[in-house]
């Protein structure tokens, strides 16, 4: 069979099938349940309507449920439970990280990256949507600062890889030096404490095309009126920026950095494919990495971890974009 | 589409119409194969009619080269083998298990898992013959048994694998020419092959390119290194105690071994680069340095595959040569060797399969793949002239010439450890921490999985 009847007939199916429960079920409740004629026509209508929001919302309930609902209870379970899934361990896949210098590490970096990635994306992004704005050849800027944002970041990884060479022949980093004079290459990547920070600006390279994306857009919907109100009162440029500018996008930064701190919660490729978590750069996801697959408790009890870590921007990111709605 | 299809029919077909009808790679008769063993198997053996099944983790091109060699099992004894290979045999082959759908034999890459179904119960032994045919006509011939040799599921040690196709890695990579012109010679013991690194470091040169980085596998090559080391300074028998961790990882035993490796990497005299450089290189670009001229280093360790990753063109008994990973002539251990390598075993009994076993036991079973590629037999009466090329003899005749063979340690450590925290514990130990504290770092997360 050709893809695109596949295709086709996937389409039909998935429509046909939604379309089939929404009216098929209806019907079923409307003529066979609670038909609305004999003796009880008046109930029955009362009836059909009260269940009729519930018949809508089943599927999409159902949906995430099953795979947002259970998996996040489903795993919380297998977190208190040992290496083979066997025997009831309670908090102690918990109170063993706690006492692993390994996971006091991954923490610590992670909470660096949570600091700097967003602060950093977001700045860049902030600078790079205000500098293009009013330029002719703003556009073409602004899709070369983007361009990373198409690559994944096992690729980006790759590519730094060659820029934090240790070979001044092949490393940029390295190259600069050794033109200022510097006698041998170093490892940027085995520097202790700043090695983390290598790995953080690729995923802020990646991240800034995002932030000046949906910034450049928040900074053209601000009234021309204020602006022009502030100059002709006197307001020098900075003015302008941090007193009219800034605080009127104020929303959409917030939503823009929260966004980003979701994200580098989750990133775990960068440190997989440039250190595999050596050199003191262990981060919580690539931390869990260590343990899937052979001790799920452990792995699970770090991705909970995890997800009590994300919890509180995650809500704040909802509503923060609920208030950008409205 | 149907086009398509058809044309591919045509080629199989044309292929397989040009490899003869019985799709024997080599004539009978034909070649300085054993063909009398085949003749005489043949005689002993018929199972027209009968089918057997097979799984293991060969596809593409390995595939091709084990069914040649099933295709003589098959015109020998008129049964029908169906080999499948799968990329996730790993998985594959215990939920078979499980299901009580196995086939009759399953090719295991690494002992461990087959270990772990013998425990289960889902491996049938090998019969007594067959254990000590592999003792007298293995080189080795003990470690090869000890290697297949797993606890049954009522806890009481049956052997089960038998070994066929064998990688080697304790090899060391030189390139002769810079070995000639500066006047050095292969050295015959680890004594000279320390004399002979610092030597070069007299002569100015570097002796030694290392490199651990692989992604997130990165620590892998020192392990390799950390074994070999083990192999020439304790018993294989301790060697053994360190694999199923009878005695600690941070034995003195074990981190003698460590420290043996680094007087090698830990010396910025010895590497390329400097020890600095040792964590982060990654292991595909280390072999570089032998190529440059001047030669940036003279030796580099890594197992047969490494040539995949040499500049192009070069050509491997030419440009590039090694040599054993020698042992020390003060120490009375013999020539280990490390390695690693396939083991069949018996998931589901039955004549055939047993008759099966038996032709692995033929000298033609591993003449027919030696003459092709990519295959190494520690069996001493298959005939290694054989071999396809001068590489694969030089290959064969280490494992021939091994008293000791080993498993790679790492392949038979708990995931967390062979594959995980050894590997960050040699990235560390080389980045300058403490052998015994890496050792104990190691011994703790092994103690922490019990």
């Amino acid at each position: 069979m050709s893809p695109l009847v596949q295709g086709a007939l996937t389409i039909l199916l998935g429509v046909g099938g939604c379309v089939g429960y929404f009216y098929g079920s209806n019907l079923l409740l409307d003529k066979v349940l609670f038909p609305a004629r004999g003796p009880n026509i008046a109930r029955n209508i009362n009836r059909a309507n009260l269940i009729r929001p519930w018949l809508f919302l089943f599927p999409a309930i159902f949906a995430a449920g099953l795979y947002l609902a259970y998996p996040v209870v489903g795993s919380f379970i297998r977190s208190l439970y040992n290496r083979a899934g066997t025997d009831f361990v309670g908090l102690g896949n918990y109170t063993f990280l706690m006492g692993d210098d390994g996971f006091r590490t991954a923490l610590f970096n992670n909470f660096l990256w949570l600091l700097f990635v967003p602060a950093a994306a977001t700045g860049f992004g902030l600078l790079a949507a205000q500098l293009t704005d009013r330029l002719r050849w703003g556009n073409i800027a602004k899709s070369l600062i983007f361009m990373p944002m198409a690559i994944s970041f096992v690729g980006a990884s790759l590519i730094w890889k060659f820029v934090y060479a240790n070979d001044a022949d092949i490393g940029l980093i390295n190259a600069i030096r050794a033109a200022l004079g510097a006698e041998s290459a170093v490892d940027v990547l085995q520097t202790p404490f700043w090695n983390n920070f290598f790995l953080m600006f690729i995923l802020v390279w990646i991240q800034t095309g995002f932030a000046m994306v949906i910034l450049s857009a928040a900074l053209r919907g601000i009234p021309e009126e204020t602006i022009e109100a502030a100059i002709i009162d006197g307001a020098n440029p900075w003015q302008v920026f941090f007193r009219i500018k800034a605080p009127q996008i104020m929303g959409t930064i917030v939503v823009v950095w929260t966004t980003i701190t979701l994200l580098t919660l989750k990133v775990f490729d960068i440190v997989y494919t440039m250190t595999g978590g050596n050199f003191g750069t262990e981060i919580l996801p690539s931390y869990m990495m260590s343990f899937m697959f052979r001790d799920d408790g452990r792995a699970t009890a770090v991705a909970f971890v995890i997800m009590i870590l994300v919890l509180p921007v995650m809500i704040w990111n909802i509503q923060q974009s609920r208030k950008e709605m409205r | 589409m149907k086009n398509r299809y058809l044309a591919t029919v045509a080629a199989v077909a044309l292929c397989a119409g040009a490899a003869g009808a019985q799709d024997l790679k080599f004539p009978v008769g034909e070649g300085d194969f054993n063909w009398s063993s085949y003749e005489s198997f043949a005689d002993a053996h018929d199972y027209s009619g009968q089918e057997m099944s097979m799984t293991g983790p060969w596809t593409g091109l390995d595939k091709e080269l084990v069914e040649s060699v099933i295709a003589y099992f098959e015109a020998a004894t008129g049964a029908t083998v169906n080999y499948s290979g799968s990329e996730s045999f790993e998985q594959d082959i215990v939920v078979s298990a499980q299901a009580n759908s196995a086939p009759n034999i399953a090719i295991f890459p690494q002992p461990g898992l087959a270990a772990d179904l013998a425990a289960r119960g889902y491996l049938s032994a090998l019969d007594d013959d067959t254990v000590s045919w592999i003792g007298e006509n293995y080189a080795a011939g003990q470690s090869w048994i000890d290697l297949g040799t797993y606890n049954n599921a009522d806890g009481a040690p049956e052997t089960f694998g038998f070994f066929y196709k064998i990688d080697v890695k304790s090899l060391i990579w030189y390139v002769p020419e810079a070995f000639e012109e500066a006047g050095y010679d292969v050295p015959e013991s680890l004594e000279d092959l320390k004399a002979l690194t610092d030597q070069i470091v007299a002569d100015g040169g570097t002796p030694w390119c290392i490199g651990l980085g692989s992604g997130a596998a990165t620590g892998w090559p020192a392990t390799d290194w950390v074994e070999d080391m083990m192999l020439r300074t304790q018993s294989p028998e301790t060697y053994d105690a360190w694999v199923s961790n009878e005695i600690p990882f941070n034995d003195p035993a074990v981190v003698g071994a460590i420290e043996e490796y680094g007087h090698f990497a830990r010396n910025d005299a010895y590497v390329k680069g400097g020890a600095a450089s040792v964590a982060n290189t990654d292991f595909r670009d280390s072999p570089g340095g032998l190529f440059t001229f001047p030669p940036e280093c003279y030796m580099h360790k890594q197992a047969s595959f490494i040539p995949t990753f040499f500049p192009e063109g070069t050509e491997v008994g030419e440009d590039v040569d090694f040599f054993y990973f020698p042992a020390y002539e003060g120490k009375d251990l013999g020539k280990p060797v490390l390695g690693a390598g396939t083991l069949f075993a018996i998931t589901q009994d039955s004549d055939v399969t047993r008759g099966f076993i038996d032709f692995l036991k033929t000298p033609i079973a591993h003449e027919v793949w030696m003459a092709q590629s990519g295959f190494l037999t520690p069996f001493k009466g298959a005939n290694s002239e054989l071999y396809a090329n001068d590489t694969l003899k030089a290959l064969g005749e280490v494992l021939l010439n091994a008293t000791t063979f080993r498993f790679d340690a790492s392949d038979l450590m708990p995931g967390e450890i062979g594959a995980d925290a050894f590997w960050k514990g040699m990235v560390a130990y080389t980045g300058g921490e403490d052998a015994t504290s890496v050792a104990d770092g190691i011994q703790g997360r092994w103690d922490s999985i019990k």
